[in-house]
């Protein structure tokens, strides 16, 4: 076998790296189809909110699958966190929610487990999964409040076991249970991401089996030297220079805003600077980010901009510097509120970091998507007396691109998950959707066009709390070299004859028979089309 | 009166019949005529010399027309407000890191979507009665507006059809195109889907109507079956009106080919592998092929039974290059079949897997279609020059991983279809089949622990030998989602009947009777609040065997919590008379005779001196020992070094593989 050096010294086999890669990759990929297959909550099983991961001893990751983008480059913050505030032994599974410690927001909750090898007194790997539960308590079912601090936001779950030696610490779910809403779906909810990290832990150990623990790990680091190249390549081929860009969330819900989210960014050679200073101070309402959501915001541009796919792992956020000031929207600090960092302002960071892009590499980059997720949540007691808390994001419209048309209808960026169908909806709920249609006429003008947004109408059965966290309500999704912006989102509530506008962010108490109607933003448009139209 | 069968598959090359008489095998090729496929029908029938067989036959008009999107022109009438579902879909994108990422188009652009005023609950309970001036409005749209076929979609049709019966009704008054409606295809939950697969079948209806009915008008002395996806057959009258499910009828065969291989050669058991220029299908088969209700052709998803049929895209054709972090890449990108591998001198350019495998000896460049295409080393040798360098290895070296790289991407397939749903590969034989397929399967068993590979004696023609092997076969189901302990017993016996009554109306038309008939209930099951069903037979205890099977396929289960109901499946099955496929005496031999020549071959970076092999004289009981190249018209056989093989007394070629 010839091997050959790599930048850090090692030696490695091309085929047996792709072999590896592959390896790994599809262990993550099964531990998220058991999780998929055998969860509870509709955003897991129906809209596939999750990621699963593979770590090295040293709570490096290996591999991820293609699940959520938001959770990448945000999940070795959990098993680092877990790592250092347990010790964690054989069977053990330790669980994390808390955003100051590894988390990213309350609803999403991650189960790390670590794989040890025969015989070995430390952990050759950490297998983690992180989902997002449909209710983890808080101030309105669905547990995406309009708080004002992470108390009110629902139960705050610091790096504890969950199962130890293979059995399962009652005391600590007993406690998660008491605190949510609907404990039986996150009973099972927890059991299957329990079933889905053995998953991995099996497939891992099998792998070692076959090809010994020498040859695993040295490829382990194999990997992240060639994610780390891969990237240094990407950059390489963007100009060097400094590109900053502004853009803004349109309010915090707390009638704070426009608040804005300003980057920097300094490619030099095969490394680039991502800095966030100039962007507002963290904010009063819960669209703050912490820095784990940043980090996975600018891997994601990082890694969409390159035409060849680079592996998730460590290796490939070594050449990003990723800086933020504490205490600003992008890197906030406790005790803020933080259930529309991940799911709204993540998608403002992708905007930001786009945009600064487009100025180096016009050719590549499209105009702004609906940047929003449109999050709708509706919860109250059913017509059995049950509690229910349900919870969707709408999709928009995909952002023109320099050379075709943006997607309508379509989720974008930091999110790809399923709708949940209309009839299993109806089924499972006390609602009525009344209308989902395409928003024709909502993408930005352009030599291409922005995509059309979505309108969803559901209407109540029994009184529910509606909350809404949306944004791009008040400015449209910008379009490039003078396409105009997509139009942007309305929430509308009709109750009876009164049809009344709803601000983008919004907690209010329906009635039987209310219509909630989400209308959701086009994309920006690219390239002036000529004709004088800027936009909608 | 036993009439002879013939199995016919028409493929985009070549059409195949199979033929069976006096327990003797007959085989034809004939080049396939896309423009009319009844053509080469004839003239193999023609040179066959058989008249009035009774024919199984599997065609791609229907998949063609999906794939190149030349179906029929569709009107969607969907529920008011609901118009755009067949576009939104699911809402996602399909490639997640690609900014250049696109979507299939929908089959029915907007305009050609229409809403009617009507609404039903859940439980097919009225909410709003279907309203007569919007019907009359869509009716005079279509009828004016030049379509092919129209398809009905309405949701919570499945739990009651009678607005969409109201609504095909009026519409049939005034047009008189084909329409389909969603409660007779696939009366299940989930309205995208339905829809999609609704609207599929309105697209390739027509088009198979008209074919279909061309082809019985051309062979009027002989009834003429219809392979599905689903495995089984079906009458060209039924496959007239559902023509939605003949889409996988050609994987389908060669699974049911592959399986029935399997069992003749005492295996059960099997995982059917069957590698191509492009793609790769796998299949796992317990006694008979698995099945799936979630498929998909060209992006769009079909919600029917069908073979449950994984596919990945390395195949042959697959090309090796090295990635900008220095790793070997094999694939998805292919050469196809234009410009093809750099060994069948088309122009191509880009070392690919077959080309790998000619540099290494597994392919026999004189032999190659029965000799009727030599291929070509020496270009080959250069690319694979230049590839080497760029990675800093040795030419040997860099074709053997290029194998490994793609043996590694259809290892991983198999576990998908065997690992991951709960079963251990060591229980089963790897079936082979495929231009490509028995190059790869003795590594691919190794890797996998799989103990034996067969190589079939009819590899080329697989497909139209499982389409002449299968039976009559019609599923059905209905969506109930009932809590299992709010189901009374009798309710789910009054579902299966009704299930019942429908399948034999179905099969009277057809001319077959009640009595030949034999009825497979299965019901499927999930826990409440989960969104995936898992399909167990029925029996008393279903919920006790839902567990069961949720504890083998995802590691746990909890029989403390409650199941739901979702469907109820009912597939009928006419057996149809199999022609018995004898065995033959062994005679014991050691292959000398059948051994062509001397050839070079690599394993593990060394060369080995090995036998050119012809499989044509192989007899059953011939045996021999690797490294051998077994050569035949349709496909190549490498056995490495030390690995035994035998010839069955079906003309199998069987290599055990040591552990």
């Amino acid at each position: 076998m010839s091997l050959r050096p790599t930048e850090a010294g090692a030696e490695y086999d091309p085929i047996q790296l792709e072999v590896f890669r592959n390896l790994f990759h599809s262990t993550a990929e099964e531990m998220g189809v058991a999780l998929c297959r055998t969860s509870f909550s509709p955003n897991i099983k129906e809209r596939r909110d999750y990621s699963c991961a593979i770590f090295d001893g040293a709570g490096r990751v290996v591999a991820q699958g293609d699940h959520m983008p938001v959770h990448l480059g945000s999940m070795p913050l959990s098993v680092a966190a877990a790592i250092e505030d347990t010790s964690m032994g054989p069977g053990d599974v330790v669980i994390v929610n808390d955003p100051f410690r590894g988390g990213t927001h309350l609803p999403d909750i991650t189960l790390v487990e670590p794989v040890f090898v025969e015989g070995a007194t430390e952990p050759t790997f950490y297998v983690a999964n992180r989902a997002h539960h449909s209710d983890v308590g808080g101030m309105t079912p669905g547990s995406m409040p309009l708080a004002t601090s992470i108390y009110q936001e629902g139960i705050r779950i610091p790096p504890v076991h969950l199962v130890r030696g293979g059995e399962l610490v009652g005391d600590v779910m007993s406690m998660i249970l008491s605190n949510v809403r609907t404990p039986r779906e996150r009973e099972g909810d927890l059991t299957a991401q329990i079933a889905s990290n053995r998953t991995g832990l099996r497939r891992l150990l099998s792998i070692v089996e076959k090809y010994g623990l020498d040859v695993v790990q040295a490829y382990m680091g194999h990997l992240m030297t060639y994610a780390e190249r891969m990237t240094r390549e990407a950059i390489r081929q963007i100009p060097d220079g400094t590109y900053r860009f502004e853009d803004c969330m349109d309010d915090d819900g707390q009638g704070n805003g426009p608040l804005a989210i300003v980057v920097t960014i300094t490619i030099a050679a095969d490394k680039a600077r991502i800095d966030f200073a100039g962007t507002a101070p963290q904010a009063q309402g819960n669209i703050n980010a912490n820095y784990a959501i940043a980090l996975a915001a600018v891997f994601y541009c990082f890694r969409v901009i390159v035409p060849f796919p680079i592996p998730s792992n460590h290796g490939t956020l070594l050449p990003l510097e990723v800086v933020a000031p504490d205490g600003c929207l992008v890197n906030a600090q406790a005790p803020s509120a933080m259930a529309a960092g991940n799911v709204e302002t993540s998608q403002r960071i992708v905007d930001t970091v786009l945009g600064a892009l487009a100025q180096a590499i016009p050719e590549i980059i499209p105009a702004a998507s609906s940047g929003t997720m449109n999050n709708t949540t509706l919860g109250g007691i059913d017509l059995s007396g049950a509690q229910f808390a349900y919870y969707e994001t709408v999709a928009g419209g995909m952002g023109a691109r320099p050379y075709a048309d943006g997607l309508d209808a379509t989720h974008t960026h930091m999110t790809n998950s399923l709708n949940t169908p209309i009839e299993a909806l109806e089924h499972a709920y006390p609602y009525r959707v009344t209308r989902y249609e395409i928003r024709r006429g909502s993408g930005g003008s352009g030599t291409w066009r922005g995509g059309d947004g979505i309108r969803r109408d559901i209407q109540l059965l029994v009184p529910a709390q509606l909350t809404i966290l949306s944004d791009r309500r008040v400015k449209g999704p910008y379009g490039l070299q003078g396409g105009g912006s997509g139009r942007p989102g309305r929430n509308v509530l009709v109750s009876g004859d009164d049809e009344h506008e709803l601000p983008g962010k919004v907690t209010k108490l329906l009635q039987a028979g209310d219509i909630i109607s989400v209308r959701t933003p086009g994309g920006g448009g690219f390239g002036a089309t000529g004709d004088g139209d800027a936009g909608s | 009166m036993n009439r002879l069968v013939i199995g016919i598959d028409t493929g985009g090359t070549f059409t195949d019949f199979v033929l069976m008489k006096d327990g003797k095998v007959r085989v034809h090729k004939e080049p396939s005529t896309p423009d009319n496929p009844a053509a080469a029908i004839l003239s193999g029938l023609r040179e066959m010399g058989v008249d009035g067989v009774e024919i199984v036959h599997g065609s791609t008009v229907a998949t063609n027309a999906l794939l190149e999107r030349r179906g029929a022109r569709v009107a969607l009438v969907t529920t008011a407000g609901f118009e755009d579902v067949l576009e939104i879909g699911r809402q996602t994108r399909p490639a997640i890191y690609e900014l250049g990422v696109t979507k299939p188009a929908p089959l029915v652009a907007a305009g050609d979507r229409f809403g009617v005023r009507e609404r039903l609950d859940p439980q097919g309970a009225i909410v709003e009665a279907v309203d007569p001036d919007s019907v009359a409005a869509v009716t005079d749209r279509i009828a004016e507006g030049n379509y092919d076929s129209a398809a009905i979609c309405l949701l919570h049709a499945y739990a009651n059809p009678a607005h969409e019966r109201a609504v095909l009704s009026a519409l049939a008054d005034r047009f008189a195109g084909f329409i389909t409606a969603s409660h007779q295809v696939v009366p299940e939950f989930r309205e995208y889907e339905r829809t999609s697969t609704t609207v599929a079948n309105a697209y390739v209806g027509p088009i198979m109507r008209r074919y279909l009915g061309q082809l019985a008008d051309q062979l009027p002395g002989s009834p003429i079956r219809i392979m599905q996806s689903n495995g089984g057959s079906i009458s060209l009258q039924s496959a007239q009106r559902a023509a939605i499910q003949t889409v996988l009828s050609g994987p389908a065969g060669g699974v049911v080919g592959g399986a029935e291989i399997g069992r003749l050669a005492g295996f059960p058991n099997s995982i059917t592998f069957d590698m191509g220029g492009t793609s790769t299908d796998v299949s796992l088969c317990q006694g008979e092929p698995g099945r799936t209700a979630e498929s998909s052709i060209g992006g769009l998803p079909i919600r029917l039974p069908v073979i449950d049929i994984h596919t990945v895209g390395a195949g042959g054709g697959s090309i090796a290059y090295r990635d900008p972090g220095g790793a070997l890449k094999v694939g998805p990108r292919s050469a196809g079949a234009q410009p093809g591998p750099i060994c069948y001198e088309r122009g191509g350019t880009a070392v690919t897997v077959t080309d790998a495998n000619l540099f290494l000896g597994r392919l026999a460049p004189n032999h190659f279609l029965g000799g009727g295409q030599q291929l070509a080393e020496e270009p080959v040798e250069a690319a694979m020059g230049n590839l080497a360098a760029e990675l800093g290895m040795e030419p040997i070296e860099l074709a053997e991983g290029v194998l490994r790289v793609a043996n590694t991407t259809m290892a991983g397939a198999i576990r998908v279809i065997s690992v991951e749903r709960g079963f251990d590969p060591r229980d089963f034989s790897l079936v082979s089949f495929g231009g490509a397929g028995s190059m790869h399967a003795a590594a691919l068993a190794r890797d996998l622990g799989i103990p034996r590979v067969i190589v079939p004696f009819a590899a080329g023609i697989l497909s139209a030998l499982g389409m002449l092997l299968a039976d009559i076969v019609r599923d059905y189901s209905q969506t109930l989602l009932v809590a299992a302990t709010a189901l009374q017993p009798e309710v789910l016996e009054t579902e299966f009947r009704k299930l019942e009554a429908r399948a034999l109306e179905d099969f009277a038309l057809d001319g077959l009777d009640a009595a030949d008939l034999r009825y497979e209930r299965s019901v499927e099951l999930r826990y409440i609040g989960q969104g995936y069903e898992l399909e167990v037979p029925m029996q008393a205890d279903f919920e006790a065997a839902f567990h069961e099977h949720h504890e083998q396929r995802y590691g746990y289960s909890d029989p403390q919590r409650p199941t739901e109901v979702v469907n109820v499946r009912l597939r009928v099955v006419a057996p149809t008379q199999k022609p018995a496929m004898e065995s033959e005496p062994l005679t014991e031999s050691d292959s000398t005779a059948a051994v062509l020549g001397e050839h070079e071959m690599v394993f593990d970076q060394q060369t080995h001196a090995a036998r050119l092999i012809d499989r044509d004289q192989l007899h059953p009981g011939s045996t021999f020992i690797g490294p051998a190249l077994v050569v035949e018209y349709s496909t190549t056989t490498v056995v490495p070094p030390d690995i035994r093989c035998r010839i069955d007394g079906h003309r199998n070629l069987i290599m055990e593989i040591a552990p």
